[in-house]
């Protein structure tokens, strides 16, 4: 039988495989799965591990996450309040930065692993490696430089700083937060995580105008990738869309997964990587929520007839609202698995 | 420097998420004896629409770009009313804020310094606004606009939601109240605000302000 990390290899080296790796980004349907609160749930590392496990088997996509939710790498540097909601994704509560002067005072932890919040995410990771390790891509999530700030003041005050200083600041905030990035990703690497999402939506042109992208963003993706190597880092700019950048990003830095967004055309992303990378084409998922039986079947198959010539090619989601109807996965899924069968295609063109 | 090349040269320094060439080519035109309130009428209020032109005909302009255009804007008209002699007449009043358990302020900030531009009274709730806060604050305001802003899907379409200030505005007998919604979630489903019984709703934060703008006009008529 095909594992999860065999298919995902076969299509980043461009092989023949059974069908396209598909991507269902499942995180606080864990709860719903255990029968538990959010609030509860993400405060055991086993709970996670065993519902990652247990919602991979019961749909059987190709990956798992040891990612609880973003919030915690607030937590990880400081942030004391998460509002728990009962039916969607926590959020931070309290900025752990709100005045320049918390800017100075912010310290980065040396050893993250030895931090007590990062403490339940390795115990995540220790079942899941012991699991399903070097069967199934274990993914865990890092924000980028340049995005990070926004989870430590909120995007408002950190876009207030960005464009309008004092520079000082702004430029001492980037340098801590690159040296946490870097921290992090060594941290997940040495727990076992095998794919590392590189989560920036400030490379995207939908969120910074293409000469600050080029000016400012470019170089800090060229220092955080430099900084811990492309092994494993997928490029995703939190579902905003990135097209227009593809060639720079990769020629720049030479990552060689691209995790579009629902709005990046996926014919045109795949023109532009040529080859030359991984092309992941993600479902609106905000949309799955009311679609109808045919109207999912009929968006997986747009997608799949989008993506799979060529090869390179992964069916991705972003991270699936809690409110999504179990049967509504279960329709995406099974027409993923379907028309992204390479020998059903195949067989159709024989016929 | 006539009006339409003021326009241009204001938005070019805008686009360029560039504060100190904006404010001071408004500067330099005041000191050309354009008056305060051309600047609020013939320039900034008319470089807003033209942006709204910009986004819906042409291409998208980055959110940073959203976001400067409504702070400079207000900044703008903040030192323009200190300059004007009597103050002018509000537009409308509008009550904003987010909906409850959403903590994200960028987009609601974004429709406030733009309304604010078109000299229409905005209230501001904070994040995380229960429903009957949005309706005790927009009745105390004499509001014809409440607006919610919602980053996440689940506190846009959820029971303290949208929802529930059409419930509590139907039993309190204040339809003349339009609700207005904006935020990611509606980008990724253009039908949403139908879901949650929204009046209205806009792609991003500068059309906001005409579509409230426009539904404030419907209230007075």
């Amino acid at each position: 039988m095909i594992t999860g990390l065999e298919r995902l290899m076969a299509a980043i080296k461009g092989e023949a495989c059974d069908r396209v790796p598909v991507f269902c980004n499942l995180l606080d349907q864990g709860a719903k799965e255990l029968g538990i609160s959010l609030e509860e749930y993400y405060s055991n590392g086993e709970y996670v591990a065993e519902a990652q496990l247990k919602m991979r088997e019961k749909y059987g996509h190709d990956n798992v996450w040891s990612l609880f939710y973003v919030g915690k790498e607030a937590e990880l540097l400081g942030c004391k309040r998460i509002l728990f909601a009962k039916d969607g994704p926590p959020n931070v509560e309290d900025f752990v930065i709100k005045s320049c002067d918390d800017i100075h005072k912010l310290e980065i932890p040396d050893d993250l692993s030895a931090h007590p919040a990062f403490e339940e995410g390795l115990k995540c990771l220790r079942i899941l490696r012991e699991e399903v390790g070097g069967k199934y891509p274990i993914c865990a999530y890092a924000t980028a430089s340049m995005s990070l700030p926004a989870l430590l003041m909120g995007m408002d005050k950190w876009m207030e700083l960005l464009f309008m200083g004092p520079p000082a600041e702004c430029s001492e905030l980037l340098a801590k937060c690159h040296d946490f990035f870097v921290k992090e990703m060594f941290a997940y690497r040495k727990a076992g995580v095998d794919v590392l999402v590189y989560s920036n939506p400030f490379g995207s042109t939908d969120i910074v105008p293409r000469k600050y992208f080029m000016e400012h963003s470019l170089p800090w993706i060229e220092k955080d990738i430099k900084a811990v190597g492309t092994q494993g880092i997928v490029y995703y700019c939190g579902m905003a869309k990135f097209n227009p950048v593809i060639d720079i990003v990769l020629e720049r830095t030479g990552i060689g997964v691209y995790y579009l967004s629902p709005f990046d055309d996926i014919r045109k992303g795949k023109e532009t990587i040529a080859g030359r990378g991984l092309t992941c084409g993600v479902i609106n998922d905000i949309e799955l929520i009311d679609w109808s039986k045919e109207e999912i079947r009929h968006e997986v198959k747009r997608m799949m007839d989008a993506g799979m010539p060529g090869g390179k090619f992964l069916f991705g989601t972003g991270v699936m609202p809690y409110c999504i109807p179990e049967q509504n996965i279960r329709t995406m899924l099974e027409a993923a698995y379907e028309f992204g069968s390479y020998e059903m295609k195949m067989e159709r063109l024989h016929d | 420097m006539n009006m339409a090349q003021l326009i241009t040269t204001y938005n070019e320094a805008v686009y360029d998420t560039d504060r100190d060439k904006a404010i001071k080519v408004i500067r330099d035109a005041v000191n050309n004896r354009v008056s305060p309130e051309e600047i609020i009428f013939q320039v900034i209020i008319p470089a807003i629409e033209q942006t709204i032109n910009h986004i819906r005909e042409d291409e998208e302009l980055s959110l940073a770009q959203h976001f400067m255009t409504a702070q400079i804007a207000s900044d703008v008209i903040e030192e323009m009313l200190a300059r004007f002699e009597t103050a002018p007449k509000v537009m409308g009043r509008v009550v904003i804020g987010t909906s409850y358990g959403d903590l994200h302020a960028l987009g609601k900030r974004i429709v406030t310094g733009c309304l604010r531009a078109r000299l229409i009274e905005v209230t501001d709730l904070g994040v995380n606004v229960s429903p009957e806060r949005f309706v005790d604050e927009a009745v105390a305001h004499n509001a014809e606009v409440i607006g919610i802003s919602s980053m996440m899907i689940h506190t846009a379409r959820g029971e303290n939601g949208c929802l529930k200030v059409r419930q509590i505005l139907k039993e309190r007998g204040l339809d003349h109240i339009k609700l207005v919604v904006g935020g990611a979630p509606y980008r990724f489903n253009p039908e949403l605000y139908k879901i949650v019984q929204a009046d209205g709703w806009a792609r991003d934060g500068i059309t906001a302000s005409r579509v409230i703008a426009d539904l404030i006009a419907e209230v007075k008529k």
